[in-house]
């Protein structure tokens, strides 16, 4: 199998991810600038406003759904041995969401759709925003089904046999995505639509928020899991080791998959339109998907530790050193789990119900989310980027070197934007400001954060345009070939034969089912039952 | 299925961790009635001016006869109404806030006086002010191009003033 | 010192009266009604307007508001509160009392669908209404005019009105008697609290850098 047709396609995926990246991260360094309020002639809310909400479309949904949709592909196709099930069908989700996208940045870049990436209502977009967005997810399905077919026709050829880990991972990931979108399908296609072209008069803000919630967190995971996915498969052959337990992987991606959808209304914590007994509920199930979690970094860095004792690594700590750093995979891992750290422990005060008070839609969510996303999640990308990049083009990597540099000055940036960031967030500055208005001795304190945070901006665009230099130099300038494969892990204990429930998913599907009807159906059921007022559509 | 010992150990661990933290939070919650703020209930945002509630002469300060105070702010593009607000430290308050037009977020800084308002509910807020001071009230969710200059000041005087002033020396009547 | 703090807290809903600022909510059912008026019986009903509103809607009166290209939300609220003495005109509130809901939307449909008038006046030195329109004054909580009225004046929904082009004097008055709270069919007393924060001067620049603009 050469796979020409899954490298085109993975690439292609991959090359619009970065691209909505790239342009994102030049968004992201004017709005840091712009909020500071240092630079007078930039200062415009409408701008500002126009571009949280192409920057949070493009880095949220775009880059994401598009690395997923590629990385899955060619995960797919070298792990089973097969090729992609349909290439008519896999192109056509790919050009519909991209028209998606198209459509959805017309009125984003025009400021007809500053709605920010959250679109809560009753603030109403331009309605090709919300046909867009539909499109985008909409053509994410046509990927989730290439996923389903590609296994169940490996698991059909290959009764009883363990679906290799990586695999196994992807779908795992197809399953929660189909779950995850659900619910802000249900929004857009049964609230926000006919909202827009006039069909209804009102929209229910509490019923919108709470669909929105219930996508809301397990969409992180849909962004994760292509990043642990790495972390089990590729990483440890990369470092020169073995995967610690094949077992616990596909445990910890089940717990994943399972407990990431009944959450959400750690969202809504702050919200009046649940009641207390649900919020509570969620921020138990919250705490439990942190399990996968813990056990994803012991497992992983138990993987790292084999290899580094292998590599000639002696005593408690000397295994560190002894890792191949200058494998661009495997210092991406490094510096992911560093933040995953931190950026982790924010996470579980967001959970933690009540003490959400203090840091709900303060500045503190966005460092947090820019950390434990823009960089744990997003830095494995990376790593995961320049892995493919070389057997996708067929080229080395242009060069070795600013790969390390580009992941290092990520991480540095990321670090430098995102701690004050937390900060000011304590110091009680809001979310989604444009400017510091308040007339109020606390604001004073905000400003040197706020002067830090532009540098770590700095330090990050620059990072980002030498991704996009060293792989646009690969795949166009290098002449060198290369016809290497992509290379997974091997566990120490080679897995012969798995119980069921940690080789399939019909059992698991029935459990999201149940735990889904737990906990949003009365939660959603409640708005059809009571009396609810609606809202007309406002402006912004 | 084979779980090596260390990780077995660990997934104790990371169990206990987590265990912990739920277990905090729930007796926080059910022993010392700590949540977050719920109080599942609808309003018609488009006629709070007419509703009995949220009439204009009706938003602001109510203080009952124990002392407990219940403030009611409309949340409008873009200001907190009433604007002038003035309250006691250490007394009980509720704060019950609507939303005239799209959604609003309300929070004190370093307070947990936090929620979301959301047009068709009434966001309910228990809590209590310790410190005397100018507090400001900011929204902290994005409600159109004035979100940045949606703000108040609550001015929190301490309980011995707050009683000096709504009771004069002398003064044996009650509001 | 004292005194001040309890008349502030006895007064804390300084703004009200005991009946609402207005008794119009937008409602959806009072959003479609609007929103279905005739503009063809509006023109109809209109002519009696021109002689103070001008032919086009576009007053040629210092004093009278051109009402071309005005919010129709904004327009029907207006006549019903001139109809319920909600806000007071020796004028409007007999002609308004002369007119059923139905013409009312009628007639803020008709104006609504006129173009709004352009500007007239060269501007003067309008810096300090400018920064008022675009940056408002944090030491006043006073909020910039155009996250409301929209940066280019034309109104925003639900009722927010245009006033791009709007006769200067008008708005002054507007202002002043907001200012002065003989105005008061804001709900919330929202123009009230913030014209109550100007001064004489920036209220006569605020009429004309609107007047001005396009």
């Amino acid at each position: 199998m050469n796979n020409a047709i899954e490298k085109k396609l993975a690439l292609t995926h991959f090359w619009v991810a970065f691209g909505a990246f790239a342009l994102a991260c030049l968004m992201g360094i004017y709005q840091v600038i712009e909020r500071s309020g240092f630079i007078g002639w930039i200062q415009s809310r409408e701008v500002y406003y126009a571009s949280t909400s192409t920057h949070g479309v493009l880095m949220a949904f775009v880059l994401t759904t598009f690395f997923i949709m590629g990385f899955g592909y060619y995960v797919a196709t070298t792990t089973l041995k097969l090729p992609v099930w349909n290439k008519t069908f896999a192109w056509a989700g790919f050009w519909v969401s991209l028209t998606g996208v198209v459509l959805a940045a017309l009125p984003l870049l025009t400021g007809a759709a500053s709605v920010l990436y959250t679109f809560y209502p009753p603030m109403q977009a331009h309605v090709l925003f919300y046909i867009g967005a539909t499109l985008l997810v909409v053509g994410s399905w046509f990927w989730c089904v290439s996923m389903l077919v590609m296994y169940m026709q490996w698991k059909k050829a290959n009764p009883d046999q363990p679906v290799p880990l990586a695999m196994f991972a992807t779908t795992a990931n197809a399953i929660l995505w189909l779950w995850t979108s659900a619910g802000v399908a249900a929004e857009v296609l049964f609230q926000l639509i006919p909202w827009v072209l006039g069909w209804v008069d009102t929209i229910d803000a509490g019923l919108a928020r709470t669909l929105f919630a219930w996508t809301l967190h397990p969409i992180v995971y849909f962004w994760l899991i292509p990043a642990y996915t790495a972390f089990y498969c590729l990483v440890p052959k990369q470092a020169g080791g073995y995967l610690f337990t094949d077992e616990m992987a596909r445990a910890a991606f089940i717990v994943l998959v399972v407990f990431s959808l009944p959450i959400g209304f750690h969202h809504l914590y702050m919200d009046p339109e649940q009641g207390s007994g649900w919020k509570l509920l969620h921020a138990v199930g919250t705490f439990v998907v942190t399990l996968p979690t813990f056990i994803t970094g012991f497992t992983v860095i138990a993987s790292l530790e084999i290899a580094g004792r292998l590599n000639g690594g002696k005593g408690l700590f000397g295994w560190i050193g002894a890792l191949p750093w200058t494998n661009p995979l495997v210092l991406a891992i490094i510096l992911s789990l560093l933040m995953l750290i931190f950026g982790g422990f924010g996470g579980l005060i967001n959970a933690s119900y009540a003490m959400n008070a203090m840091i709900h839609n303060t500045a503190w969510v966005s460092g947090h989310f820019h950390l434990i996303f823009g960089g744990t999640t997003i830095i494995m990308y990376f790593g995961i980027a320049y892995y493919f990049w070389p057997v996708l083009t067929g080229k080395p990597l242009f060069s070795n070197n600013l790969a390390l540099i580009q992941l290092w000055t990520w991480f540095i940036g990321m670090v430098i934007l995102t701690t004050p960031w937390h900060i000011l967030g304590l110091l009680g500055q809001p979310r989604r400001i444009d400017k510091v208005n308040y007339n109020n001795l606390l604001t004073l304190s905000w400003e040197p954060y706020e002067i830090t945070m532009i540098f770590g901006g700095l330090v990050l665009v620059a990072s980002a345009g030498l991704l996009i230099y060293i792989l646009a130099k690969t795949q166009f300038h290098v002449t060198e070939t290369y016809d290497g494969e992509v290379e997974y892990a091997e566990p120490i204990h080679e897995v012969k034969s798995l119980p069921a429930y940690l080789n399939s998913f019909s059992m698991w599907n029935w459990v999201i089912a149940g735990y889904m009807l737990i906990a949003f159906g009365y939660p959603i059921a409640q708005f059809f039952l009571m009396k609810t007022y609606g809202s007309s559509p406002w402006g912004y | 299925m084979h779980i090596d010992q260390l990780e077995k150990k660990w997934a104790t661990i990371a169990l206990g961790i987590t265990g912990l933290f739920v277990s905090v939070i729930l007796a926080s919650a059910f022993f010392h009635g700590i949540h977050a703020p719920s109080h599942v209930e609808t309003i018609d945002s488009a006629s709070l001016h007419l509703s009995s509630e949220f009439a204009e002469d009706r938003i602001g300060i109510e203080e009952d006869a124990s002392g407990h105070i219940t403030v009611r702010i409309v949340a409008g593009r873009y200001g907190f109404y009433p604007q002038d607000i003035v309250l006691p430290t250490e007394t009980p308050l509720t704060f019950r806030m609507v939303s005239q037009d799209v959604i609003h977020g309300v929070h004190i800084p370093m307070t947990n006086m936090s929620t979301m308002i959301v047009p068709g509910y009434v966001a309910e807020v228990k809590t209590v002010l310790h410190h005397a001071g100018a507090y400001p009230l900011l929204c902290n969710e994005y409600c159109g191009m004035g979100h940045a200059h949606m703000w108040n000041n609550i001015k929190v005087i301490s309980k011995a003033q707050w009683d000096v002033l709504k009771h004069p020396q002398g003064d044996a009547s009650h509001e | 010192m004292n005194r001040l703090l309890l008349s502030l807290i006895l007064a804390a809903p300084a703004l009200a009266s005991a009946a609402p600022s207005s008794q119009v909510a937008w409602t959806p059912e009072q959003l479609n009604f609007v929103k279905a008026g005739n503009a063809q019986k509006g023109r109809e009903l209109a002519a009696p307007c021109t002689a103070c509103h001008g032919t086009i809607g576009i007053s040629e009166t210092p004093a009278f508001p051109s009402l071309a290209g005005q919010l129709p939300t904004y327009l029907f609220k207006q006549l019903q509160d001139y109809a319920d003495s909600s806000r007071d005109n020796p004028i409007m509130t007999g002609i308004a009392k002369g007119l059923s809901k139905q013409d009312m939307a009628d007639l803020a449909a008709w104006f609504a669908s006129q173009p709004a008038s352009p500007a007239a006046y060269d501007s003067a030195d309008l810096k300090n209404a400018e920064t008022l329109v675009t940056q408002g004054d944090n030491e006043r909580l006073l909020v910039p005019c155009e996250v409301c009225h929209g940066n280019d004046g034309k109104g925003q929904k639900l009722d927010i009105p245009a006033l791009a082009g709007q006769q200067a004097d008008y708005l002054s008055a507007t202002l002043n008697a907001f200012k002065d709270a003989s105005r008061h069919n804001d709900v919330y007393g929202k123009m009230r609290l913030i014209a109550k924060t100007l001064t004489e001067k920036e209220i006569e620049e605020l009429g004309v850098y609107y007047q001005d603009m396009k």
